[in-house]
């Protein structure tokens, strides 16, 4: 055929429509795209539902949507992870629709990158509707908002946050070949540094071990314990865009680590601090720790990808 | 002529099964080469081997002249491949994943537009191709398998059970399209487990069986290296003694056996001698109603070339 352009962008392109209409289409994601407008609702809704309940009045609120991390968090993070991403070599193997796929003059490596990318654009048009959604919910709702121009720094810490739980997904799913260990081995790690990594933490004071750990990770206190109404801050790879827009906000923050401590004579549960950083500490540990995994994760990934056997 | 498929000791193995064994394939340039062997032969295995979906344990192969080696796409680009029972994302409509794979075989949005649609006519969907492939049966998505496989204008088509699962009118046309795409100078190579579609498109055929090559050339030569003789099925009105005895006197048969109104003549002679056989019955006051010469066939070749015939019977 004459003329026909053999740029490696126009096939690596060709890879990203694929998987970006395949991602569209999904039940799944249309699914969880419906819980987490939900959610980003019902986080717009709290001040008035708690208004129903106390009969007090809503008072208008400038910091709301910034606050709220304009209502991304670790659990959509994750959630939106597993499902723009569990299919996305498993898949492909489990269906059989690998073998057409490869026989095309593609390198592996091009379909790996068109893939990830996709997935990276699926979650950046879907977090940018969300936060505009909760940027105008909030004026609406809590009266005008101050420091928006933070609000892609909360975008980008967001794509970041869930770029590590994408490369777990696909670490799991690469390995496995399996759409079900894809979405089961991150909710593994999810479950684990979420909740018995908090209960370690609050009994044992080992909580710096979540800090290497993807996810929500230690939790620390700004001005004071949790009894004297301290500001909570975690530390892990989900809080990266929360902790830049603090920062921002607040440069001198110090982040104290507590532990709980039973065994004193009335044995009445005490917070008992046991170091402090600052918080821009924390920032470029979770932001160390969430590139290394990303690296060796995907680098995995790709290997395992690139010299896979397509035997069915 | 010119190889576009040569293989040279090539060997896969999955564990300790040896699929494909030091298999030393040759398709030459501007033929319909029939790849045959029985289920678990090493077909698919080759097949998958040559496109870069598996990777060889020894030995070598050239696809188009270039060695395949692995993960080089550049050896697929002017070759089309259609799996068996080819699996395509459910999520999309026939004319978008044409479209994609287009651009991924680098072609213009102006070859694109043009060859899309003809290809779904072509293949019996051209009113089918704005919906989604989840809603195809399973002998449309065969069809659009073929159509992928057509997409580049390909040099070297390889096609996997292209048959399976088509009705009767879409194996014939099937065929049909093989034919007038070699016409054009497309080579292909067909691996099918129908034999009498191999016997009625192939120029060349290659049969392998447990990884290792029986027998490759074209349908005469290999008819001819088919050892012991042919025989005769003959289904006869009238059936007496003095027929069989006329029979058993002839001079290249050597045993007659009845089967109610049907007997069969085993021969000592390769030779078709099936008017002087005929000829013998009607002079006994015989009336030949059927006749069929089996062991020329392109099945018969198949079972004795891979030893079974006793097994089959």
């Amino acid at each position: 055929m004459s003329g026909r352009n053999t740029s490696w962008l126009m096939k690596f392109l060709a890879i990203v429509r694929y998987e970006i209409l395949w991602n569209i289409r999904k039940k799944k994601f249309i699914g969880m795209f419906i819980v987490a407008f939900a959610l980003a609702t019902l986080t717009l809704a709290g001040g008035y539902i708690t208004s129903a309940i106390t009969g007090e009045p809503v008072d208008a609120d400038p910091e709301f949507v910034i606050s709220s991390n304009a209502g991304l968090g670790g659990l959509v993070f994750f959630l939106f992870a597993v499902v723009t991403t569990m299919n996305v070599i498993s898949a492909e193997f489990e269906s059989g629709t690998i073998t057409p796929l490869l026989a095309k003059p593609l390198s592996r490596t091009t379909v790996f990158l068109g893939k990830l990318l996709a997935a990276f654009l699926t979650l950046l048009a879907t977090y940018s509707f969300l936060i505009i959604y909760m940027a105008i919910g909030s004026f609406v709702a809590y009266g005008p908002q101050t420091n928006l121009h933070l609000i892609p720094l909360s975008l980008l810490g967001a794509l970041f946050s869930t770029l590590i739980w994408i490369s777990i997904v696909l670490l799991f799913g690469t390995l496995s070949k399996s759409s079900l260990m894809a979405a089961l081995g991150p909710f593994g790690i999810w479950i684990g540094t979420t909740i018995i990594g908090q209960i370690l933490q609050a009994l044992s004071g080992q909580g710096w071990i979540l800090n290497y750990i993807p996810g929500v990770g230690n939790f620390g206190y700004v001005d004071g314990s949790p009894l004297e109404g301290g500001f909570p801050v975690s530390t892990g790879t989900d809080s990266i865009g929360a902790n830049l827009v603090n920062y921002i906000l607040h440069p001198a923050w110090e982040v104290t680590y507590y532990k709980i401590d039973i065994e004193g004579p009335a044995q009445i549960p005490s917070w008992v601090p046991l170091s402090t950083e600052p918080l821009s500490n924390v920032i470029l540990t979770s932001i160390a720790v969430a590139v290394v995994y990303f690296i060796v994760f995907f680098a995995v990934s790709w290997y395992v990808f690139k010299h896979a056997q397509v035997a069915e | 002529m010119v190889a576009v498929i040569e293989t040279n000791s090539l060997t896969k193995t999955y564990g300790s099964l040896v699929a494909v064994n030091k298999l030393n394939l040759k398709v030459e340039k501007n033929t319909i080469h029939g790849f045959l062997g029985p289920n678990g032969a090493g077909k698919s295995t080759t097949i998958k081997v040559l496109i870069g979906l598996l990777k060889a344990d020894s030995g070598s192969a050239k696809i188009l002249g270039q060695e395949i080696g692995w993960d080089r796409p550049e050896t697929r680009a002017h070759v089309g491949y259609m799996p068996e029972l080819p699996k395509l994302p459910k999520h999309l409509k026939g004319t978008e994943l044409l479209d994609i794979y287009g651009r991924m075989y680098g072609m213009t949005e102006a070859e694109r537009a043009k060859q899309v649609p003809e290809l779904l006519d072509v293949v019996g969907l051209g009113d089918r191709g704005t919906d989604l492939i989840g809603q195809y049966s399973k002998g449309m998505q065969q069809r659009l398998g073929l159509a992928q496989a057509l997409l580049n204008a390909p040099e070297l088509v390889i096609l996997d059970e292209p048959s399976l699962g088509l009705d009767p009118v879409g194996m014939v046309e099937v065929r049909d399209l093989m034919k007038k795409l070699a016409k054009q100078g497309t080579t292909i190579f067909l691996s099918s487990h129908l034999l009498h579609e191999v016997q009625q498109v192939c120029t060349q055929v290659t049969i392998i069986n447990r990884g290792v090559e029986v027998t490759s050339g074209s349908l005469e030569e290999i008819s001819s290296r088919v050892e012991g003789p042919l025989k005769i099925e003959v289904e006869v009105n009238n059936l007496s003694k003095p027929i069989l005895e006329k029979l058993e006197a002839l001079p290249f048969v050597d045993n007659v056996s009845r089967s109610g109104k049907k007997l069969l003549i085993e021969l000592t002679t390769r030779d078709d001698v099936r008017s002087e056989v005929s000829q013998a019955i009607t002079n006994a006051g015989g009336v030949v109603v059927a006749m069929n010469l089996k062991g020329e066939s392109l099945e018969d070749v198949f079972i004795d070339l891979l030893g079974t015939r006793e097994k089959e019977s």
